[in-house]
C-alpha cells in the first residue's frame, strides 16, 4: 500500500511516499513560516516524481506535533483534506517519534527535544532495546532542566535530538556529562522530523492497524493557548 | 483553459475569523448547500475573538463541516469543479487552516483552487438571491471589521468611495451593547433592545454628516457613554434606540450621497451590520424615494458564511483563471487588492 506521508511541525516542510518496501520520493525544505505556500506544490511534486496519483494513496502519515501550531495544522489540515476526498485513514505520529525514529544509536535512551520557544522544549524519552525503539513516558512541555532531570532520572547513557536539544545544548551538558554514563547530540542534519522517517514508521503502523479516522486526529499542543493560561491564572486569583 | 458557466460548481470554505463554513454553490448564486460552525461560545468569556483558539477550532471544525457541506449539496466530491477559500483579510492562523484545506482538495481532485477575497466575497452576498444587477452598484459593507462604501464598476471592479475613519460600525455597535451591558455579539442585542425604546429621546451626535463620503462612530459611542454616565436613570432600550437611529442616518445620507456621486444603478448592502432591522427598513425607503434599486441579502448571508466564497471564487475563475498552488495566507488583504497578482 501507498502512503503519502506529510510533516510541517517545524520549521521544515516536508512530503514523502513510501509503497510498503521502499521510500519511492521525497522532498523537503527549511521554510520558517511558508509551511502552506510550500506544502501543496511539494505534494504535487513528489507525486510526480514517483508517478503516483493521489487516488492511488492508500493511506495517509502526519507529523501531529508538537512543534509549531501554525505549521502543525497546515500539515493536519491538508492530510484530513486528501483524506477525506479519496476517503483513506490517517496515521498520526508525532514529530517526537519520528526525531527519535530517524537516529541510530548504541545509547540506551534517546531523547527527542523539540524547542518550543519561551525557553522551553517538549520531550519524550525513548529507550532501545534490540535494535528497537520504545516510548517511554508520556510527552511533555517543560523547561530544559525540567527535561534534564528527566533524562537523569533514568541515568544511562542517553543521545539527545531535535531543535530544542541543540539549542539549550550547553545547559544540558552541563547538567548531564558529570553524571551519565554517556551523552551525545545528533547532528543538526537530523534536528528537524522528516517525511521520509514518517512514512517509514507509519508503514510499520499501518502493519499493525493503527489508523484513525479523518476525523479523529488530534493535534498534540501540549501547550494551551495564552488566553487560557492568563484566564486561568486569573481565576485561580 | 476551465470552462466556466452555469453548471460550473464551486466548493467554497472561509475561515478567516470564528466560523468554520463551507458551502457548494453551481454557477455562481445557486447555494445547494452553505454550513457554518460558529465558535461564538468558545469565545465569550474573553470578550473577542482568541486567534490561536479560533486556529484550534477551525481544524477540529473543518472536515465535519465540509462534509456535511458536500452531503446536504446532494453532489459529491467528483462533482466539485473548483475549490475556492478566503485568502484574507482575516487572521492568519485562521486563514491558513481553510487555505490549505482547500488547496489539497483541489489538488487531489485535480481542480483549480481559487483565492478569494473575503471582503469581495461580503459583497457578493448580496447578490447570491438576485445576481442580474445593473452597474454601477453602490455596495454598503458594514461589519465588525469594516464599514466601506464602494463603487462596484463591474465585476471585480472596485473602487472606495468612502470609508470609517475611526470604528467600523459593527465595532460601535459592539462597544456600546457591551457598555450597555447587553453581552456579544452587539448587533442583535441593540437591534432587540431598540424595538422596545423611543429613538427620538436622546439627540446623539451625527458625525461628519455633511462633509464627503467618510463615516466616524468613535465620537458617538463617547457621546453615549458620557449621557448615560450623567443620567444613570435613563432607559436602556431609549439608549440602544437613539443610538441605532444615529447610526443608521449617518449610513443612510452617506449612501445616498456616494450613490449619487457614482451614478449607481443599484444600492446593495452587505455584513453583519446588514442584519439591522433599521437600517434594512431605511434604506428600502430611501431607494424607493430615489428610485434606485436595492439589494438585500438574506440574513444568514450578512454574517460570516462559505457561499459568499464559493459565489465570489466562480466570479473569480471567469475572470482571473485560477490561483496558484503555492498561494498562502494575505491577513492584511484590502478591497482593492488582486488576489492573483
Ligand atoms: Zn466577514
Amino acid at each position: 500500500m501507498i502512503i503519502l506521508g506529510i510533516d510541517t511541525a517545524t520549521d521544515a516542510v516536508s512530503v514523502a511516499l513510501h509503497d510498503g518496501d521502499v521510500v519511492l520520493a521525497s522532498s523537503e525544505i527549511r521554510s520558517d513560516r511558508q509551511h502552506a505556500e510550500a506544502l501543496t506544490p511539494m505534494i504535487d511534486f513528489v507525486c510526480k516524481q514517483a508517478s503516483v496519483e493521489l487516488w492511488d494513496v492508500g493511506g495517509i502519515a502526519v507529523d501531529i506535533g508538537p512543534g509549531l501550531f501554525t505549521g502543525m495544522r497546515v500539515g493536519i489540515a491538508s492530510a484530513q483534506a486528501i483524506a477525506q476526498v479519496i476517503d483513506v485513514s490517517i496515521i498520526p505520529v508525532t514529530s517526537l517519534d519520528i526525531l527519535a525514529a530517524a537516529v541510530q544509536t548504541t545509547n540506551e535512551v534517546i531523547a527527542s527535544v523539540v524547542d518550543a520557544r519561551r525557553g522551553e522544549v517538549y520531550w519524550s524519552l525513548y529507550r532501545m532495546s534490540d535494535g528497537k525503539l520504545k516510548q517511554v513516558g508520556k510527552p511533555q512541555i517543560g523547561s530544559p532542566e525540567m527535561c534534564a532531570v528527566d533524562v537523569l532520572d533514568r541515568g544511562q547513557s542517553t543521545l539527545l535530538v531535535g531543535t530544542g536539544a541543540l539549542k539549550h545544548e550547553t545547559e544540558f551538558r552541563e547538567r548531564l556529562n558529570p553524571v551519565l554514563p554517556a551523552l551525545e547530540f545528533a547532528d543538526d542534519k537530523y534536528s528537524m522530523p522528516l517525511a521520509s522517517t514518517l512514512v517509514e514508521i507509519a508503514h510499520e503502523r499501518a502493519l499493525r492497524g493503527e489508523w484513525v479516522l479523518v476525523d479523529e486526529v488530534v493535534p498534540m499542543y501540549l501547550r494551551a493557548p495564552d488566553a487560557e493560561i492568563n484566564w486561568a491564572t486569573r481565576s485561580a486569583q | 483553459m476551465i470552462r466556466v458557466d452555469e453548471a460550473t460548481v464551486v466548493l467554497g470554505i472561509e475561515s478567516s475569523c470564528d466560523e468554520t463554513a463551507a458551502a457548494v454553490v453551481m454557477g455562481g448564486n445557486d447555494v445547494l448547500s452553505s454550513v457554518v460552525a460558529t465558535q461564538i461560545e468558545q469565545h465569550a468569556r474573553f470578550g473577542g475573538v482568541v486567534p490561536e483558539i479560533a486556529s484550534r477550532a477551525h481544524v477540529e471544525a473543518m472536515t465535519p463541516v465540509i462534509r456535511k457541506a458536500i452531503q446536504d449539496s446532494g453532489v459529491g466530491f467528483e462533482r466539485i469543479d473548483a475549490v475556492a477559500a478566503t485568502v484574507g483579510p482575516g487572521l492568519v492562523g485562521a486563514l491558513l487552516v481553510g487555505v490549505s484545506t482547500a488547496k489539497s482538495i483541489a489538488l487531489a481532485l485535480n481542480k483549480p483552487f481559487i483565492g478569494v477575497n473575503h471582503l469581495e466575497a461580503h459583497l457578493y452576498a448580496a447578490l447570491l438571491d438576485d445576481p442580474h444587477v445593473e452597474f454601477p452598484m453602490l455596495v454598503v459593507l458594514v461589519s465588525g471589521g469594516n464599514t466601506l462604501l464602494v463603487n462596484m464598476e463591474s465585476h471585480g471592479k472596485y473602487s472606495i468611495v468612502g470609508q470609517t475613519i475611526d470604528d467600523a460600525a459593527g465595532e460601535a455597535f459592539d462597544k456600546v451593547a457591551r457598555f450597555l451591558g447587553l453581552g456579544h455579539p452587539g448587533g442583535p442585542a441593540i437591534d432587540r433592545e431598540a424595538k422596545l425604546g423611543n429613538a427620538q429621546a436622546i439627540e446623539f451626535p451625527r458625525a461628519m454628516l455633511h462633509d464627503g463620503f467618510d463615516v466616524s462612530f468613535s465620537g458617538l459611542k463617547t457621546a453615549v457613554v458620557n449621557y448615560v454616565r450623567k443620567y444613570p436613570s435613563i432607559s436602556t432600550q431609549d439608549v440602544a434606540a437613539s443610538f441605532q437611529t444615529a447610526v443608521v442616518d449617518v449610513l443612510v445620507a452617506k449612501s445616498v450621497k456616494a450613490a449619487q456621486h457614482i451614478g449607481a444603478k443599484t444600492i446593495a448592502l452587505g455584513g453583519g451590520v446588514a442584519a439591522n432591522s433599521l437600517l434594512r427598513q431605511q434604506m428600502t425607503a430611501m431607494c424607493a424615494q430615489h428610485g434606485w434599486r436595492l439589494v438585500l441579502p438574506s440574513m444568514a448571508m450578512c454574517t460570516d458564511n462559505a457561499a459568499m466564497i464559493a459565489s465570489a471564487g466562480w466570479y473569480r475563475l471567469l475572470q482571473d483563471g485560477p490561483s496558484e498552488l503555492s498561494m498562502g495566507a494575505m491577513p492584511n488583504l484590502k478591497l482593492t487588492d488582486r488576489t492573483n497578482a
